[in-house]
């Protein structure tokens, strides 16, 4: 029953357990569905009405939109129940409302959610994800911006800039994700320079950003530059209005923290160092328009801070905070009654919990 | 019934002399000494002995006074009161024509008067250092004194010249001690050169003008307007605006303060409104 941790038995079972239990005893099988469930399959037309509400996504969409980016636990219950629900709650939809008013001509706006832990922070970000490539947003989706800083097994100098380091397995990995989720954009983008990877190869301006993915897969030693390339692509071209961005980044003070990586004389790397984080610092300035930028501070796999922290000045430190300021705090409960009902309601539903005591 | 009385009269004013609580005026001893004194008066000494030695422990001075009435009667409104006190010296009650009472008032009762107040003559005073003294005072030194230099005829200037200022405060507060923790504390002033090399590290509180957060804000602002075709508007009336200094104090008492429900609301708040950020249902 590990999955129970997620998300039911999170917040003191105080007063659930009892009309539970009532009802339980009198309509066993007929409760129904739409107290914790709704058919609205848009995230578009999500309101208050529906908050406390399950609602479902198909699961080719799942593959489509998130190849990468749910948290371990919840793709573990896609694969046990069959299928995806994610909650309505009032964080995304406020994240909503704000994303329908933005002003696309105006420098993008940070948001930064936030929260305890296990509160559902990368479950919104994922709602957002969702929302925005359904209104047909470009979805740059970094689902844990700690894994750059961490655990990386090889790291090569930057052919690029001598002072940097690449991380060729990370940025395969990314690039392939991003592959899958943005096929048509990459289509449609042309590259607006030409670029040139090592002495032979290069592509030429015009060429679709398609091309550009693909050499960094098919070449890994340049993985890391060809990010590089995607992301100042996206952002000179978001400028101009062609379509609409959204960069959204978990565990977004990785980028300012500390890493655990070394070079080869053992002194230890600082993030800077890393190219795909200093590309990634560049998209996150708000010096391009016409997007948005939603991230979130996560504390799991945050490294060398307490584990009790949670608020974004303990998480993004002093630079982290000046290079985010002005941002949109947003921050992420635990359920509320109402919400937790609704989220044993559905594991009660999906037979997940089996005995009533 | 003469040397009776007389002996009465002279025991019934060594009494007031000596008494601890007396709250009445002289007469209420007298009574009281003859109400109690019940043994015949053969020498007035002996008599006091014996009645003293019936009542009360200790010895009572062989020389006996005749009640004086206090000095405070005898004082004009307009003397000079730095003879009554030129120096230090503990509270008389008869040298203060002041109707002070101080101490516990016992069973609703008032506080004590000042005659025998052990409570007022353990206090410090300031009896002598009247404003009046204290230009006598004054008076006396500035024989010893030379000229203030003309040429420090400004702030600035005494501050270049003696760039070392000390700072101490003297507390007035009444409880339980004289001495007020708070006056331990001397402050020292000194502005060296390095301090305007100190870098945003090691600024003990936050400061908003200048740091990366009101360049932040302002090229924000200056962004937002470019694209709204508004290249009219200055640095100073954006910092002027109301929307910029509500979000500077919210990001100072962020700082400051550390973050708190309110403190995060309140950012929030102004983060919205200096973005212009809407929210559509």
């Amino acid at each position: 029953l590990q999955l129970d941790h997620g998300c039911a038995l999170h917040t003191a079972a105080k007063h659930c357990f009892s009309p539970m239990v009532s009802q339980d005893v009198q309509t066993p099988a007929e409760t129904p569905r739409a107290v914790f469930y709704t058919s609205e399959k848009d995230p578009a037309k999500h309101t208050e009405q529906h908050e406390g509400q399950h609602y479902h996504i198909p699961l080719e969409e799942v593959k489509a939109v998130f190849p990468h980016g749910l948290p371990r636990r919840f793709q573990q219950q896609i694969k046990t129940f069959n299928e995806a629900c994610l909650m309505v709650r009032k964080p995304a939809l406020e994240l909503f409302s704000y994303l329908r008013g933005t002003n696309f001509a105006h420098p993008a706006v940070r948001y930064v959610i936030y929260g305890e832990k296990g509160t559902g922070k990368t479950m919104t970000l994922c709602h957002v994800v969702h929302y925005c490539s359904r209104q047909g947003w470009l979805v740059l989706h970094i689902p844990d911006a700690h894994l750059w800083v961490k655990n990386c097994k090889e790291l090569l100098p930057s052919s690029y800039n001598r002072e940097r380091l690449d991380q060729p397995l990370q940025a395969s990995f990314w690039l392939r994700n991003f592959k899958a989720s943005n096929e048509h954009f990459l289509q449609e983008i042309k590259t607006q320079r030409r670029y040139m990877w090592g002495k032979r190869e290069s592509t030429e301006e015009g060429r679709p950003l398609g091309e550009v993915v693909e050499q960094g897969l098919a070449r890994v030693r340049v993985a890391s530059d060809a990010v590089g390339v995607v992301l100042k692509e996206l952002k000179q071209q978001s400028d101009l209005g062609s379509f609409r961005l959204l960069v959204a980044v978990d565990g977004v003070n990785a980028l300012w923290g500390r890493t655990t990586l070394k070079k080869e004389d053992k002194s230890p790397v600082s993030p800077e160092e890393l190219t795909l984080v200093y590309n990634l610092r560049k998209l996150m300035v708000n010096n391009w328009k016409g997007g948005a930028i939603v991230t979130t501070l996560s504390q799991t796999g945050s490294l060398f801070k307490p584990s009790s922290a949670y608020l974004p000045q303990e998480l993004l430190g002093n630079e982290g905070f000046d290079a985010l300021d002005p941002f949109v705090p947003i921050p992420v409960p635990n359920y509320s009654p109402k919400e937790f009902e609704s989220c044993y309601r559905y594991y009660l539903d999906r037979k997940w919990l089996q005995h009533e005591k | 019934m003469a040397p009776v009385s007389r002996a009465l009269r002279a025991a019934a004013g060594s009494w007031a002399v000596l008494s601890w609580c007396c709250g009445t005026a002289m007469g209420g001893p007298r009574f009281g000494a003859a109400a109690y004194s019940s043994v015949p008066a053969v020498s007035s000494r002996e008599s006091q002995t014996k009645e003293v030695s019936t009542r009360r422990r200790g010895r009572i001075p062989q020389l006996v006074k005749s009640h004086v009435p206090p000095r405070t009667e005898k004082m004009a409104v307009d003397q000079d009161w730095s003879s009554v006190y030129p120096t230090a010296a503990a509270f008389k009650p008869a040298s203060v024509p002041l109707p002070i009472r101080m101490g516990y008032p016992v069973k609703r009762g008032v506080p004590p008067p000042k005659e025998g107040n052990l409570e007022l003559i353990k206090i410090p005073n300031f009896l002598h250092l009247t404003p009046p003294a204290i230009k006598k005072h004054c008076a006396a030194l500035k024989d010893f004194c030379t000229e203030w230099p003309s040429a420090l005829d400004s702030d600035e200037k005494c501050e270049k010249h003696f760039p070392i200022e000390i700072e101490t405060v003297d507390y007035i507060s009444s409880g339980t001690s004289i001495r007020n923790p708070k006056a331990r504390v001397v402050t020292l002033r000194k502005t060296e050169m390095w301090e305007s090399e100190k870098s945003e590290e090691d600024m003990e509180e936050y400061i908003w003008e200048n740091s990366r957060s009101q360049n932040n804000a302002l090229d924000t602002l200056l962004q937002i307007k470019a694209s709204e075709n508004d290249s009219n508007v200055t640095k100073e009336d954006l910092l002027a605006s109301e929307v910029v200094k509500n979000y500077r104090s919210s990001v100072i008492a962020l700082k400051n303060e550390g973050e708190t429900e309110k403190n995060m609301s309140q950012y929030k708040e102004s983060v919205k409104k200096l973005l212009n950020i809407q929210a559509l249902p």
